[in-house]
This record gives structure tokens, sequence and C-alpha cells, in this order.
């Protein structure tokens, strides 16, 4: 298989997609925070959708967060994700929750409410992705 | 989230939109034989070409002349220009819209005076062309990013977004995989006694349990069909519906809300099922129609997935919130069961319209036309719908 066969796909890269990715590629990731009302935004935009202030700070997460569901992959959608694969919702300290993946080990019956720590991956294509771990 | 009836101040839309309008013909593709056709290699039609048939069946099944109609709705598959352009309609209204935002708008066009007689024209040809609902160019994802914001992670297709909200929302109401199987049993048992129906082999609860799983906790049998076809409606003022049809079906009330706070990152889903939404679009409609879930002979519920339905029975009133477990297992809602739901066997086993088919289902179950499915004495018929959280409720009646 090429390199190009299994590129990791593509972010949505809009305007405020870019200072997140670029704080992954950094490990260490930045959303935006409402200077106004302090909300953390998730997927990164142009203002916060509580008071509508366009006034955010990017500032960098805790990397804690908490696992809030789960599902696995058994079919094959993208050269990237030979399955079977996972995918889980994890709600941030912060506040947003964030689509990503299980490192380590697969998720099981009773695993949602279980702390989560952020991890950063470096996919075979270079790509970093943002993902999780059990704590501890 | 609060309980919502009182979301809004308790405000509900003008009782006059009660039986405002009425439905006065329907008129669909026939399902069985392009299914096979495609399955043979065939393009049997394109989505224009399936839109104009069931467009033809619904002028005949109404009985009326191409001129009485004043307003055209397309559905979202095809160029509203070029459906009108073939149609040979050139109303004096129209609109672009999903199946139930359609009769949505239809009802309001109406009610405004824009328009008296509403042709709605929806045709697909997803199957024959290959239309992707999961990968890098999943269909939907211009009007909806959280169809393809996740897809770095591999977190792609349509089925993954409802499996996502399967697992948290057995861990929240205590909902068993055997409860979820019980929604794709009964819609089998429904097309079993659908001609119309692609998939008519009954299944049981041991067939689901050892299907596999496409994303696990969602078994084969938990997704919809993808086929082709066409649904058209024709809806009409309702004093004009009485002269023009000896069997007008009437929309008792229409209620609508939506969930868009937390769509991209999937919380509205997650988190809340919908529930909020769903609570007030029901609570809406059941003012204006003065009716409430204990009236309802059928009820018909948009199921892409079959995880819609149990959402649906708590968010629209049938069961208590953290008991549709239960009302599935103990009402049921297959044939014999306390509230026959999907009668045609839905998305998932007669054929997947995107929300058109049910709406004829709906008319169909109301005339007594039924068959073998026919369910007794039907008078109120009630259609649900949640897509992305633009929860509806349409109630028909006769």
């Amino acid at each position: 298989m090429s390199a190009t066969e299994v590129k990791t796909p593509r972010p949505v890269m809009g305007l405020y997609d870019k200072p997140m990715w670029e704080s992954v590629r950094a490990g260490a990731m930045k959303l935006q925070r409402c200077k106004h009302c302090a909300t953390w935004l998730y997927p990164p935009g142009p203002s916060c959708p509580k008071c509508l202030s366009p006034e955010l700070e990017w500032t960098r997460v805790s990397g804690e967060g908490k696992i809030v569901s789960w599902v696995v992959f058994h079919r094959h959608y993208l050269p990237a994700y030979p399955p079977p694969y996972n995918a889980i919702a994890v709600r941030l300290a912060e506040g947003p929750t964030m689509i990503s993946n299980l490192e380590g080990t697969m998720p099981e019956d009773g695993c949602i409410g279980r702390a989560m720590r952020l991890v950063y991956v470096t996919m075979p294509d270079g790509v970093m992705l943002p993902r999780w771990r059990y704590e501890g | 989230m609060t309980p919502s009836p009182l979301a809004f101040g308790g405000r509900h839309p003008n009782p006059r939109n009660k039986r405002a309008a009425a439905v006065i013909g329907v008129g669909h593709t026939d399902w069985v034989r392009d299914w096979q056709r495609c399955r043979a290699g065939e393009q049997p039609n394109d989505s224009l070409g399936y839109g104009l048939e069931a467009f033809r069946n619904a002028l005949k099944d109404a009985n009326i002349n191409r001129d009485e109609i004043d307003g055209l709705i397309a559905g979202p598959t095809t160029a509203y220009e070029r459906m009108g352009e073939l149609a040979g309609l050139n109303p004096r209204w129209g609109d672009q819209s999903d199946a139930v935002m359609a009769v949505s708008q239809a009802v309001m066009a109406i009610e405004a005076g824009y328009a008296e007689v509403v042709a709605l024209i929806y045709g697909n040809d997803q199957r024959s062309v290959g239309t992707q609902y999961g990968g890098p160019a999943a269909m939907g994802g211009n009007a909806h990013l959280s169809y393809v914001y996740h897809s770095p992670w591999g977190f792609t297709s349509q089925g993954a977004l409802y499996a996502l909200t399967l697992q948290s929302y057995k861990h929240a109401r205590g909902f068993t995989e055997r409860e979820m199987g019980e929604v794709s049993v009964a819609q089998r048992g429904w097309s079993s006694l659908n001609p119309n129906a692609i998939q008519r082999k009954r299944i049981s609860i041991e067939d689901y349990l050892a299907s596999h799983y496409v994303c696990q906790p969602l078994h084969l049998f938990d997704y919809c069909l993808i086929n082709d076809g066409g649904v058209a409606l024709i809806i009409a003022e309702a004093e004009r519906a009485k002269k023009l049809s000896s069997r007008p079906v009437f929309i008792e009330g229409i209620g609508r809300s939506d969930l868009n706070s937390g769509a991209t990152s999937l919380e509205s889903r997650v988190d809340e099922f919908y529930l909020p939404a769903q609570q007030v679009a029901a609570a809406q409609s059941y003012a204006v129609s003065g009716l409430g879930p204990k009236d309802m002979d059928v009820l018909q519920v948009y199921d892409s997935f079959s995880v819609h339905v149990p959402l649906a029975l708590e968010g629209y009133g049938y069961a208590k919130v953290g008991e549709a477990g239960k009302f599935l297992r103990e009402s049921g809602i297959g044939p014999g069961g306390k509230l026959p739901t999907n009668t045609s066997g839905g998305h998932l086993s007669e054929t997947y319209m995107q929300g058109w088919a049910h709406q004829v289902e709906c008319v169909r179950q109301l005339r007594g036309e039924c068959g073998d499915r026919q369910v007794k004495d039907a008078r109120h018929v009630h259609y649900t719908s949640d897509v992305a959280g633009k929860c509806f409720s349409v109630i028909y009646g006769v």
C-alpha cells in the first residue's frame, strides 16, 4: 500500500480550525475561551454561542475529560481505518464534547463515565491527532 | 434540560391551523421493481424521472387536472427549477424542502394564501448512482458539519452518529440490545404484510442478535435500506380539498422545534437524545389539534435507524422518559401491538424515501387502503421526525 492510500482523512480546515490544529501539532491543544462568559468552544468558530461575543482567547486545555459514549466500527469506510476500530465521545473538563479515539485498548460495556487523559498520536502519514487514554 | 411543554412561555401556533389543509393525492414509484432492476445492474431512472412518475400517480390518485396546482415543492435531491420545468408547473408559490418540512411549508403557504393546491415531488436515484452516506464525500456534509467534521478520527457515516446516540442512551436509560431489536422485528412484521415493501422476510429477536454489527452497538437490521424511488403528494386548502376530493386526509396540526446547540460535537444527540425539542414539537401539535398521544391509532417515525423509535416514544409522549424499552416489550409496536408503528415497514424494511413514503402510509391508513396491515378504524395518525435535531410532529386525521 502506498503512502497516499493511507492518508489520514484531512480535517475540515475553516478559518477558525487552523489555530487549533497548529496547537495540536505543537502537542499542546488549545481551544477558544470566551473572554466575557468563559465558555469554551468546540469546534472553533467566530463567536461565543452563549453570549455572542467575538472576543475569544486561544487557551490550552487541561487534557482531562470523561468518556460519555463509544462505538466500534466493523465496516471499512476509510483507507486509514481498517476495522475494527473505535470512536469515543469525551466531555472535556472545560465543557465541550469532542469525538476522538480511545488509545491502547478497545472500549467496552461499563466504560462510560471513566476519567480520560488527552494524548497526541502521530499517524503513519505524519498527521498528529488528539486522542484519549484511560486515566491512570 | 427542563421539561419543555412550558418552553417559549407555553406559546403555540395559531389554532386556526387546525385542519387548514388536507392531502388529496399520493403517488409513488414501484420500489420492489426498481430494487430488483438496480440489483441487476440497471439504472431504471434518474431522480427527476422517479419524482415525475410519482407525480403522475399522485395526479391520478387525486383525480384532478394539473391546472389546479398553484404551488410546488421539490425535494432536496433535485433542482427545483428543472423539476418544475419537467412537471410543466409555473406555480405562484414554490419551495425546496425535505419531506416533513415540505408538508409544513405547504400548510403555511396555504394558510397564508400564497397557494391553494400544492404539489410536493421527490425523487432519489441514491442506489443506482451509489450515493455515499459515509466517507469523506458523505451526503449532507454541506448542511450538517457533524457529518464530516470528525472524519480525521475515522468517525464517519450516518450510522455512527446513531450508534453513538444509542450507546449513551442505553447507559442513561438502562435500555437493552434486546429492546432495540424489538423495533426491527416489529417493522419486519409489518413489511411482511405490505406488498410494496422491499424486505418482507420476518425476523426474530434471535436473528437480530445474531446479525453482525455495522457500527456497534447498531446491527445490520438497525440500518435503513438504500434504494431508488420517488414520492409525490398533493396538498390542498381545506375547503378546496373537500370540493376536489371525496376522501381528503386533513392535517390536524403541526409542531416544530429545533435543537441546534451542540449539533456539531453531537451533544444534542449523545446527552439529550433530542428530547427537549421533541417535547416542544409535540406540545405545539397537540395544542393546535386538541389531540394527544392517547388519540393516535398509528404512529409513523422517521427511521433511518431503529433508534429513532424509542427516542420518539419518549419525546412525543407515548412512554415516560426512561420507559421506552418497557413500552417496546410490553405494549408493542408491531402487528397485534398496542401502538402500531411504521406500519409499512418504514425505512428499515419498506423503502428509504427519506420520510416521504411515511406521509403516504399516514394517508393510506386513514383512507383504509392498507389491506393486511390496515389498522382498524384508524382516525388519527401521528408522524414524527427528528432529523439532525429538527424535530417535527405532524398529526393527520379524517
